[in-house]
């Protein structure tokens, strides 16, 4: 009853308040979402039964997310428009469905696959703060290297390596939003707060907030091109 | 004003420990924008949100207010420390969840009262929403604030914060008490006309009133509410994350010191068919992986294996588990050990509470030491390789044989289980033993006794800890300090609330989480308000001397209390009424109403 048979690729967002839901948190949420859909989930055999799930890279509490994703086990096939339908019904806006598709059953892990996240970092300050934060990433940029202070240890990150392009800034209403490619990678990937908090320099005491969305998660192919998950 | 919070409240949380609950969006949560009714009420739980959304009561409550024509109601839970301290900072007031409005904007905060230890977070919780901590403060445009749960059955100590306490069942009552406040408010009554009315509502005590007698609210028939069957799900990882069907109300074994065994009276149990109907609901509309039958001793429902047959066999292939709480020491057959493996092999607790029979006589305890022993072999031999026992410490006519007849029984229970467990598996057997205080509670044939004092407390605590076996057995204790804060909070009267003021002021709050506690900051409060805590704690009363309770009623009569307290000393047991005959509690009498027995017989 229970085979894994069909494996679902789910595409949801994380956003407004429950951006400050932990990666346990979504996961949980997820799984219950899935079982109110009444999706016919795999579930693991042995003593202590549990829902096949597999979730892709954490989010740092307080990172919103357009494109994040899980893959689930499926027994038998449905349609991926109904599952859409099914799950959207029975979540919150706030973390709604945006997508399903099926992958092959032996594709590799989301959380090895998806080496590339593209984020938007809005930074609400003064007007000319865009201006601000081109130049500190110009300079940074040239440096290029970071250095980042996360539980009392530093780390360096070679820049070229860490992000897959240059990050621009663009003015808009109320501040500035920097795009922002990183390379993910399993000794950790740079955060794109911790970027634009360096560019910013002592003009950080005069902005507002710093609010990170990651708008999506990408493969890479063998030629160094980006790919969908 | 809501979306002022709101942005407010974003730019604290990057700051504080588990955001997630402060952030509401939850599942099956009222959309507060959409039901902006014309009443709004809000149910607050004082304590932290990760252990109020385990509470069934704020649940329940929440359902039935929601489903009033033209009320809406929202939650409320106290901030953790630094949440409030962020809030006070930024000069946001407390809100409630759904809108994100400021609780003094509503007509009503309903607050539980889930033990003593929590009133501190009551008045932390006033006071971060601005709300003036004594009613007699309160003015015109302040939110009628009402206190309810178990606690409500001493109100006195707490009376100086409340408007009005609800003493009983809230199913029915709750709406009656909206009801009631919405046309008053309608009519234009001023806050004392509109007391006046709340008064009238039965089970509904006024303190401004004055100690007026109040007989407590009982739903006669649990079959006629549904088990909340769309609960909120939460985000956070909260204490019981899990749908929770409760199985039946109230327990007529009559343990002395048990004041839930006395105030929740009369037992009715809800029909199998109702159970499986509400869990299977409430599964679907929550998603959760768990469902919990829940009750003060669920193995006592009369249809309780039927009722895991049938609930295993419609979960059976799932990764859904069935889970009971807690467990009566003779409750686990073999159908039942069998029943409960198959599912999820859960926690075994059992509490036999004292060491010795002759005190489990006098605490009318009814499990035998041979009934223990059984209940542990089997358990061990269907495969359980822990269990937990409660005991309690300081009992009325407690001697050092009895402190000792526990780590004797300890031993026992050891023993019995190795027995049973193969050889190579024997090293893994554990025992968790946890004791706890005695703490003497109103409506109980222990009413009258005293606490031991805290040094006497400690020496006991000693003498077992020296004499309990070492190999195998986790011995914890219930912290003894809180315990006797939580009796002079219990068993005091109107003079209490200046020290529980003064407590608060001196910073204290979560006080029943161990570590925020402090017995010194308690003390210098009681000193401050000129409370002799020792003399309402550590003091026997008179059978006959009037209680600060005694104008509220559960029901069970005071000559019935004091007659259990006679037994007690003569070592008399009394069974439970739904088993044999009616022992003359005089609740039926009192209240108009009568055990419910789903299954017609019980065993």
């Amino acid at each position: 009853m229970s085979e894994a048979r069909f494996r679902l690729r789910v595409t949801y967002q994380k956003v407004g308040p429950l951006r400050f839901l932990s990666h346990l948190e979504t996961a949980r949420a997820c799984e219950r979402a899935v079982r109110r859909a009444g999706l016919p989930y795999a579930v693991t055999r042995g003593f202590n039964p549990h829902m096949r799930i597999a979730f892709g890279p954490a989010l740092p509490v307080g990172t919103a997310g357009l494109g994040e994703m899980y893959d689930v086990w499926l027994s038998d096939f449905v349609p991926p428009d109904d599952v859409l339908e099914r799950l959207s019904s029975v979540t919150r806006e706030e973390l709604r469905t945006v997508a399903c598709r099926y992958v092959e059953l032996k594709a590799p892990s989301l959380a090895a696959a998806a080496e590339v996240a593209h984020y938007e970092v809005m930074v609400s300050g003064p007007p000319g703060v865009a201006r601000t934060l081109a130049e500190g990433l110009g300079t940074l940029s040239k440096s290029g290297t970071l250095t980042v202070e996360h539980k009392g240890k530093q780390k360096v990150f070679e820049l070229a390596n860490a992000l897959l392009k240059e990050p621009v800034a663009r003015e808009v209403d109320g501040g500035a939003v920097v795009e922002i490619a990183t390379r993910m990678s399993e000794r950790g990937s740079l955060r794109p707060d911790a970027l634009v908090r360096a560019a910013l320099g002592p003009a950080l005491e005069a902005v507002a907030s710093v609010s990170v969305t990651r708008t999506r998660l990408a493969a890479r192919a063998a030629d160094g091109t980006e790919e969908a998950l | 004003m809501s979306e002022a919070v709101r942005e407010a409240v974003a730019r604290l949380l990057p700051r504080v420990e588990q955001p997630s609950r402060y952030v509401d969006c939850e599942w099956n949560a009222v959309d507060a924008r959409a039901a902006r009714a014309s009443y709004r009420a809000a149910i607050a739980y004082p304590d932290v949100y990760d252990v109020g959304m385990a509470n069934q009561a704020i649940q329940i409550l929440y359902a039935a207010l929601n489903a009033v024509d033209g009320v809406s109601c929202e939650r409320v839970f106290v901030p953790w420390k630094d949440m409030a301290d962020a809030l006070r900072d930024a000069g946001v007031p407390l809100y409630a969840l759904e809108s994100h409005d400021p609780v003094r904007e509503f007509d009503m905060v309903g607050i539980t009262l889930p033990h003593e230890l929590a009133y501190t977070n009551v008045l932390e919780l006033l006071d971060l929403a601005g709300i003036p901590i004594r009613a007699a403060d309160r003015g015109e445009s302040d939110p009628l604030v009402v206190g309810g749960g178990p606690c409500a059955y001493n109100p006195e100590p707490v009376a100086a914060f409340f408007d009005a306490v609800l003493v009983g069942d809230g199913e029915e009552a709750v709406v009656e008490i909206v009801e009631t406040h919405r046309r008053c408010k309608e009519a234009g009554l001023t806050r004392s006309e509109t007391l006046a009315e709340l008064a009238r509502v039965r089970g509904v005590y006024v303190p401004a009133l004055g100690a007026r007698r109040v007989v407590k609210r009982t739903i006669s028939d649990l079959g006629a509410f549904t088990s909340p069957t769309c609960p909120v799900v939460p985000y956070t990882d909260v204490v019981h994350d899990r749908v929770a069907i409760e199985v039946l109300r109230g327990c007529a074994r009559g343990c002395r010191f048990c004041q839930a065994g006395m105030i929740y009276r009369p037992v009715r149990e809800r029909s199998a068919d109702d159970i499986i109907r509400d869990a299977m609901t409430a599964l679907r509309c929550t998603g959760y992986d768990e469902v919990s039958l829940t009750s003060l001793s669920t193995a006592d429902h009369s249809a309780f294996v039927e009722v895991l047959r049938r609930l295993g066999r419609r979960l059976s292939g799932t990764d859904v588990s069935i889970s009971v709480p807690s467990l009566r020491a003779d409750a686990l057959t073999p159908d039942v050990a069998r029943l409960l493996g198959d599912v999820k092999r859960t926690g075994l607790t059992l509490a036999p509470e004292a060491g010795t029979q002759r005190l489990r006589d006098v605490i009318n305890k009814n499990v035998t030491e041979e009934g223990l022993l059984d209940t542990v072999a089997r358990a061990f031999a269907s495969g359980w390789r822990r269990v937990k026992l409660y005991f309690m410490i300081g009992l009325p006519t407690e001697t050092d044989e009895d402190v000792v007849g526990i780590a004797e029984l300890v031993e026992r229970v050891l023993l019995a289980a190795r027995d049973v467990v193969p050889p190579n598996e024997r090293g893994s057997v554990r025992v968790a033993v946890s004791v706890s205080t005695f703490v003497p509670k109103p409506h109980t044939p222990f009413q009258w006794e005293a606490q031991p004092p805290l040094a006497e407390v400690r020496r006991r605590q000693e003498l077992l800890r020296q004499r309990m076996p070492k190999k195998g057995v986790e011995l914890s204790y219930h912290d003894a300090e809180t315990s006797f804060v939580e009796a002079v909070l219990a068993r005091g009267g109107r003079e209490v609330a200046d020290a529980i003021e003064e407590a608060w002021r001196r910073g204290a709050r979560f006080d029943a989480w161990t570590q925020e506690f402090s017995l010194e900051r308690w003390r210098l409060a009681f000193e401050t308000a000129g409370v002799d805590a020792s003399s309402i704690a550590n003091r026997p009363r008179d059978p006959f001397e009037p209680l600060p309770w005694s104008h509220i009623s559960s029901g069970v009569s005071e000559a019935f209390l004091r007659a259990e307290r006679s037994r007690a000393y003569a070592r008399q047991t009394t069974p439970d009424c739904t088993f044999e005959g009616c022992t003359g509690c005089g609740v039926c009498g009192a209240l108009g109403v009568s055990n419910v027995v789903a299954g017609g017989v019980r065993v």
